[in-house]
């Protein structure tokens, strides 16, 4: 091959790979994730929504992970750039380069997950995780026998505040005299940490510990199920997915969020052209958001309890009680 | 106060082991800032090898061996074809994280089993003593290990033909060479010493501080043991100081946010780091790196 057909197959080789490959009939659909997909949690519910976007509606799905506001905006133009119909943002800090990037292409819809920046093709989809987390707290302050409970962050969203927020707003509303601790850990990644910020809520006499640190949550697990092998009467919660499994001995119940199906709503809404400019509310009433007790430990919650906890979330779902959260 | 000890010193135990094996490099004259990475290869490994046969003990000997084989690697690069030591050390970081990324996600597919880990080893009597007992006496094997090597890495500093050697390529390669000694030779068995060390370093979070691998887990510990090898002043003593005053300030800020303190925790979550920018501004004039630290050799090349 002479040089200078070498070079024009190459330049077709790279037009091909970063050209304009439009198809208008094919929905397609990117993700990004602000971190490991692999975490079983917060992003690999993103993921497998995605995957079952692919399976049900037909639609052509990418993912990228995006660490930083300047990689969130580059995936954004990119997709969008490329003709993608709908690409979802995984968190509340995408909610800028959502905006910013929207503008620029009126036709694809850009979606993060929690927020509140709306433009005409920019929208939230809110999860109401707030309302398990109100039943979390309720019931930690039934079961805390210290008067202590302890809450493991990983870095300080306001998406994570808030849960946060409701979790007190139920201890609170059950019992007046119940302290809540926090420890923020900086990251979601370091399990280690996660391990040493419950050991150090443990040391102080919490004896519940809700934790909201995505990967790095398998390490307050760790310390509370190691205390309560010791002989401790101590409980963890779950969160966002049903992670009772993770420390059958331990995990009293998980705030869950069914981040699959809220991802295959959204993308069906926007399919069948019914994607309107407005945060997308998701909670218990739209079967995304749940309070799933642990089987195996239901036995040591009190009857009056459970019946409690039955009572709220009806009144949760009827709309009669709305839960605090963060205004974001 | 018992319990901030214990914390102080378990907390300390991997900055310790993997800035030991940082110190016995950079006394040869290397840096080798690859140590992030090869913590989190050496965390991946042990974690992964525990796994699948049970027992930790082979899971420290691969996380050991993955760090050998990073070690090859790095100094393949840095040492043998002279390339630019920070520039290899930082692609060796990101080849890593992408690297135990991956397989972690090929192996386990987002739910990763716990592994098993070392448990906690009491000195019988010594373990009950008052204050400093939980803290020195009730650890793990990691500590206890790490303690011995601080020791072992010390005396082969300063009292053995190898330590000399090491110490004579480190401050000067040139007069080191002429003297016969073989200088990449020394620098490249120095790196996998060092590199393995780090391996092991990872291990310990995988295999004692939690029993689980997350991607980017280490999340700057080996930066940290660099900062201890500086802070330490080049020596064993000094790096034991550093890595214990490291694992102290991480194990009370975790505490003091435990306590209710009423500070933003970012500012927490600085405090170790600011603490040692202060001292190594204070104390860092009288520090003296080798000489030769971060020069490859090349006897053709003229002098200066």
């Amino acid at each position: 091959m002479s040089r200078s057909r070498l070079v024009a197959a190459l330049c077709v080789v790279v037009a091909s790979a970063c050209g304009d490959d439009r198809d208008a009939a094919a929905f397609r659909v990117a993700l990004l994730t602000p971190g490991s997909i692999a975490d079983g949690g917060w992003n690999a519910g993103a993921y497998e929504g995605l995957r079952e976007i692919r399976e049900r509606l037909g639609a052509e799905v990418r993912h990228v992970e995006t660490r930083t506001p300047a990689e969130f905006e580059e995936g954004f133009r990119d997709f969008a750039g490329r003709g993608y119909t709908l690409v979802f943002g995984h968190g509340f800090e995408y909610q800028e380069a959502a905006a910013r990037v929207g503008a620029e292409f009126p036709e694809t819809v850009f979606i993060t997950t929690s927020g509140d920046t709306v433009r005409s093709n920019v929208a939230p989809m809110v999860f109401e995780l707030e309302q398990a987390t109100y039943l979390c707290g309720v019931l930690a302050a039934r079961m805390t026998e210290t008067g202590r409970i302890g809450l493991i962050g990983g870095i300080d969203l306001p998406s994570i505040r808030s849960t946060f927020q409701a979790f007190r707003g139920g201890v609170s509303a059950t019992r007046s005299d119940v302290e809540v601790r926090e420890v923020f850990i900086g990251n979601f990644d370091d399990t280690a940490a996660a391990r040493e910020a419950a050991l150090a809520l443990l040391e102080e006499g919490a004896d519940l510990l809700l934790h909201q640190a995505n990967a790095a949550g398998r390490g307050v697990f760790r310390a509370v199920s190691d205390r309560a092998a010791a002989g401790a009467r101590v409980f963890a919660f779950g969160i966002n997915r049903d992670q009772n499994a993770m420390a059958p001995e331990v995990v009293l119940a998980s705030a869950t969020l069914d981040i699959p199906a809220a991802f295959v709503e959204v993308a069906t809404r926007v399919r069948e052209g019914r994607f309107t400019a407005e945060p997308v509310r998701l909670g218990m009433n739209e079967g995304i958001v749940h309070l799933v007790l642990n089987p195996r430990l239901r036995a040591r919650i009190p009857a009056a309890t459970l019946d409690e906890i039955d009572r709220i979330e009806a009144s949760i779902r009827s709309g009669e009680l709305v839960v605090p959260r963060g205004a974001f | 106060m018992e319990a901030l000890l214990e914390a102080s010193v378990r907390l300390a135990a991997p900055l310790l082991i993997a800035a030991l094996g940082e110190l016995w490099v950079e006394r040869s004259g290397v840096v080798n800032i690859g140590i992030e990475g090869t913590m989190l290869s050496g965390a991946f490994a042990g974690f992964a090898a525990a796994v699948a046969t049970g027992s930790p003990a082979v899971g420290l000997v691969a996380a050991a061996a993955a760090g050998c084989g990073v070690g090859i690697l790095f100094a393949t690069f840095a040492v043998v074809r002279k390339l630019d030591q920070i520039v290899v050390g930082m692609a060796v970081n990101l080849i890593a994280l992408g690297a135990t990324g991956l397989g972690a996600r090929a192996l386990y597919a987002g739910n990763p089993p716990a592994a098993p880990t070392l448990a906690a080893l009491p000195v019988p009597g010594l373990a009950e003593l008052p204050l400093l007992g939980p803290a020195l006496f009730a650890q793990t094997p990691f500590v206890y290990a790490a303690l011995g090597l601080a020791v072992v890495v010390g005396l082969g500093l300063s009292r053995t033909g190898a330590g000399l050697r090491l110490r004579a390529v480190g401050e000067s390669a040139r007069a080191a060479d002429a003297e016969g000694i073989a200088v990449d030779r020394v620098r490249f068995r120095a790196v996998i010493a060092g590199s393995a060390l780090a391996g092991v370093a990872g291990a310990v979070l995988t295999l004692s501080h939690s029993d689980v691998f997350t991607e980017g887990m280490t999340a700057g510990r080996g930066f940290i043991a660099l900062a201890v090898v500086i802070f330490g002043r080049w020596s064993a003593g000094g790096v034991v100081g550093a890595a214990l005053f490291f694992g102290a300030a991480t194990a009370l800020q975790f505490r003091l946010q435990a306590r209710g303190a009423e500070i933003p925790y970012p500012v927490f979550l600085m405090f170790p780091y600011l603490v040692t920018l202060t001292v190594l501004a204070v104390a860092g004039g009288r520090a003296r790196a080798p000489a030769d630290l971060g020069r490859p050799y090349r006897r053709e090349a003229p002098a200066g």
